[in-house]
């Protein structure tokens, strides 16, 4: 793994210190024509910037759609209030709060700390729930759980009145004993801002983004997501907490509606305006929606009449905006104003298109010990389909085997049970020995396994480089690769000049160029490949021979390749098998297998009008 | 024994107007794998038309007509104003639109009506309760399951015997090859809506009944029920979802009656916490993922 102390640390830092100075000057600037509601509304603004920031961190970065981050921003606003509120004032409104509790006094520094602690304890064990329920980006079971979290921490708020205060009274400060002046508010913005950029760059953000792109092929590039997702969800849960707690001091009361579903609504809106994926977008969406909503809610307040437009302007305007603002950029631009760009990307481009060329990779000094990857009897079945059946096969390290049968053969199912995205039914899959049998699929890539999907799976929104490099941040750790060049593979793969774009804009053949190198640079022992000439024309067909050859020797895996084109299999391959509805029916050199009569039957004879 | 007899049918009365809306839940993301939060704004916009007839003397006969009518209108209007449009999305994009939708016309009431509940007169016979072998019944819990279970038979059949119904299935089953197959996307997805709506129309009609309230929120309550009753179901699954809402309906009355009386408040939090538990302790029990993995 490269370490890139001025992308990714310099750069960074000076972002999050201009945005924060734009943000502090832009308040001030606002607040200096006008009174005290001016400043209250700044402040408003800046703990809301605090809170979404902390929530892009997870959704941002992770994909996961959390309902619950107010609800622990709840657990934050009463743990403060609790903890901070004067006795003398408590007692007024929860006189027999359990615990002792009526009695504490700490002071707000301190409460904030509490508050921080309980609320990050918390949200590791919903976030070991997160994990078991199989969060990943877009599914359904994380939302629920939270949401039901934000619903739980409502209902409790609500009844246990000894300890909450309550709907109808709730728990206040006293007066004077609420936030003085603005400086813990610029320490914990700044700092919000500093810790939710950097993140983006640290192992576990890229890695959580690399899932929410694509999480089954994040998993077959080695990466597990749940460590990385749990890393997002405390930092983010820290600075929810941390805002959380600014906010109910600033308004010097604490009830069961503050953190509920309205304010749900304008951080989500916030957070999704702007754009979710970036901090910037964040603070973007904060800036955009706090203007809109002080702007309709004073267009819509009795001060102001325009003449026609009464109809429109009168009180639930507000919320219409905000509503309005979500349903409209989830139509029209749901990845929000700036996508996941960031304020220094254009600094950032100018930095990495000025690097120089990595060499093309040589050939590793012959490792001494081949490798190989046995395949015994294995059987995979869906219901009552037996779609693999008693199935063996071997590859070593340094030949290029094909495997080809007609459609519905079983090739791909058998590629999926090698690498645990499907079950095995029966039979095993060891490399050198170590059975790697019914492992989770990033266990069996860390092995060494890497594959290619017949769809290829990319991550669409992430730079070319990126494709590399987290699997290199992968090898590094679980494959003793340090050292290799994982970007020399973008130059192999004819893919160095347009490292610096994303990946949804590629061609098929380019995008199918990129799995390849994104496969090797795991530093594997085998790399499977699944169709990697479908919807090729002949050129590149023939240009993806070169390309497997070249990036196979480059990092020394041998290479098991399924593909209909049999020109491309003949041209590429040491060996072949055959499949037919699950079974295996010959093997052999491609001469030997065009020659089988079974095979020329099963596969040729359906096969012979499509290979041109 | 007695009070058993009586929960459970108070369970199996609740338990329909859940199994109803998580029916449609399922119908809906069964074509467009949607999780509609959306669905609750049926209710709502229904609430207003009951509100409406019964603030002018109508009588139930007419209103129950008029929400299931206003609930199909809707369920058709916001599939044509804001689902269609992010079709094939995101799951994510999905889930925010219907959160917007849900706000949108929260918005819309609390600015063109009021932010403040309206009643609705329930209909007389609410209270009564009939004696059969020396347990009391509440009628509009037998009602309640009498029509919905007439309304799910019917509904079998729609699904069973109509193309259309075998189409909605098929495209449940597999919406691209159910389109390969001549199966028109357009036509199922906003059937899907409009049977939803007429499901959640019945169901709005005894949940209104019950709650006699119109507001900008009238409806948020029997989603999150309907939601979760169609969670647990297995989403996508149809008899899931009734058995989802039937098992949820009968959960909330029995720890209703067991829980200490000071305590009674927190069957919702108590329910939220077995939800959360469910999730973590058999997800793919209770979501099931359609969408293969196509690798």
């Amino acid at each position: 793994m490269r370490r890139e102390p001025l992308e990714r640390l310099l750069v960074p830092t000076g972002e999050a210190a201009a945005l924060f100075a734009i943000l502090v000057v832009g308040g001030l600037l606002y607040t200096m024509s006008g009174g005290s509601a001016r400043d209250t509304l700044v402040s408003q603004m800046f703990i809301n910037a605090i809170v979404v920031v902390g929530m892009q961190v997870y959704i941002g970065n992770t994909g996961i759609l959390s309902f619950g981050h107010i609800g622990f921003a709840a657990i934050a606003g009463y743990a403060v209030a609790i903890a901070a509120i004067d006795p003398l004032f408590k007692r007024l409104f929860i006189p027999e709060a359990p615990f002792g509790l009526a009695t504490v006094h700490l002071d707000p520094l301190t409460a904030t700390v509490v508050a921080v602690l309980l609320v990050a304890l918390v949200a590791f064990l919903i976030g070991l729930g997160l994990v078991r329920s199989g969060a990943r980006a877009g599914a359904v079971a994380p939302t629920m759980i939270t949401l039901a979290l934000l619903f739980l921490v409502y209902e409790a708020a609500r009844n246990f009145t000894d300890l909450t205060g309550g709907d109808r009274s709730g728990l206040s400060f006293g007066p004077g004993n609420s936030l003085e002046g603005r400086g813990w508010i610029y320490v914990a913005l700044g700092l919000s801002i500093l810790a939710a950029r950097l993140f983006r760059e640290t192992r576990a953000g890229r890695l959580a983004q690399a899932a929410r792109e694509d999480d089954l092929a994040a998993r077959a590039s080695g990466i597990d997501p749940a460590p990385p997702q749990m890393i997002a969800l405390l930092l983010s849960v820290v600075l929810v907490a941390i805002g959380a707690s600014l906010r109910v001091q600033l308004l010097g009361s604490m009830t069961p509606n503050f953190f509920f579903f309205s304010y749900t609504l304008l951080t989500l809106a916030m957070l999704v305006v702007g754009g979710r994926k970036s901090v910037t977008g964040a603070l973007l969406g904060v800036v955009v929606i706090t203007a809109g909503s002080e702007a309709t809610r004073y267009l819509a307040s009795d001060a102001v009449s325009v003449p026609g437009f009464d109809w429109l302007l009168k009180e639930g305007l507000s919320d219409l905006f905000l509503g309005g603002a979500m349903l409209g950029f989830m139509i029209l631009r749901p990845d929000g104003l700036l996508g996941d760009r960031e304020l220094g990307d254009g600094l950032l481009l100018r930095l990495r298109s000025a690097q120089p060329t990595p060499e093309p990779p040589e050939a590793p000094v012959a490792s001494g010990a081949a490798s190989t990857l046995t395949v015994r009897g294995l059987s995979v079945q869906f219901g009552g389909f037996l779609a693999v059946h008693d199935v063996s096969l071997q590859v070593r390290t340094g030949e290029v085997v094909g495997l080809i049968g007609p459609n519905g053969a079983g090739k791909t199912t058998l590629l999926n049970a090698i690498t645990g995205v499907v079950p095995v039914t029966d039979g095993t899959v060891a490399l050198n020995g170590e059975d790697l049998t019914r492992r989770a699929t990033h266990r069996i890539a860390r092995a060494g396994v890497a594959r290619t999907f017949q769809n290829f799976r990319l991550f669409p929104s992430l730079p070319l480089r990126e494709h590399v490099d987290v699997p290199a941040i992968v090898a590094e750790r679980h494959r003793h690769a340090r050292g290799r060049d994982a970007r020399a593979l973008l130059v192999a793969g004819d893919l160095w000049d347009a490292r610096e774009r994303r990946a949804r804009e590629l061609d098929t053949g380019t995008a199918r160029r990129l799995e390849l190198s994104r496969a090797a640079a795991l530093s594997p022992d085998f790399l499977l490949l699944d169709e990697p000439t479908t919807g090729m024309n002949e050129a590149e067909s023939a240009a993806m021979i070169e390309h497997v050859r070249r990036i196979a020797r480059a990092v020394g895996a041998g290479v098991l390749v399924i593909d209909h084109d049999l020109h491309f299999i003949t041209n590429v391959c040491d060996r072949i098998f055959v499949l037919d509805q699950g079974r295996l029916i010959a093997d052999g050199t491609p001469e030997e297998v065009r020659a089988d009569p079974q095979v020329r039957e099963a596969y040729l004879g359906s096969a012979a009008d499509r290979s041109r | 024994m007695t009070q058993f007899v009586q929960n459970l049918v108070d369970g199996l009365g609740q338990g329909s107007i859940y199994a109803l809306l998580a029916l449609g839940l399922t119908l809906i993301f069964g074509v467009m794998h949607l999780v509609n939060f959306a669905h609750g704004e049926l209710i709502t916009v229904s609430s207003y038309a009951a509100y409406a007839l019964a603030s002018r003397g109508t009588g139930w006969g007419v209103i129950a007509i008029a929400v299931i009518v206003a609930s199909v209108l809707t369920a058709v209007a916001i599939e044509f104003l804001a689902f269609r449009w992010v079709r094939g999305a995101s799951e994510f994009t999905m889930l925010l639109t219907s959160f917007g939708v849900h706000f949108v016309v929260a918005a819309l009431f609390v600015m063109y009506v009021s932010p403040r509940p309206r009643n609705i007169p329930k209909p007389e016979w609410i209270f009564d309760t009939v004696r059969i072998g020396g347990v009391a019944f509440e009628v509009v819990d037998l009602v309640t399951i009498a029509v919905t279970l007439v309304t799910l038979v019917a509904t079998g059949r729609v699904l069973r015997r109509t193309m259309f119904g075998i189409a909605l299935r098929a495209a449940a089953e597999d919406f691209d090859a159910a389109r390969i197959m001549g199966v028109r996307s357009n036509l199922v997805i906003r059937g899907a809506f409009a049977l939803s709506g007429v499901l959640a129309g019945v169901a709005g009609v005894f949940w209104l009944m019950r709650t006699g309230t119109a507001s900008p929120t009238a409806g948020l309550t029997p989603l999150l029920f309907g939601v979760i009753a169609a969670i647990v179901g297995g989403l996508g699954s149809l008899g899931g979802a009734i058995l989802g809402g039937m098992a949820l309906g009968l959960v909330q009355v029995f720890f209703r009656s067991w829980l200490p009386p000071d305590l009674a408040g927190l069957t919702e939090g108590l329910l939220f916490v077995l939800i959360a538990l469910l999730f973590i302790v058999r997800p793919q029990g209770f979501v099931t993922v359609r969408r293969a993995e196509r690798a």
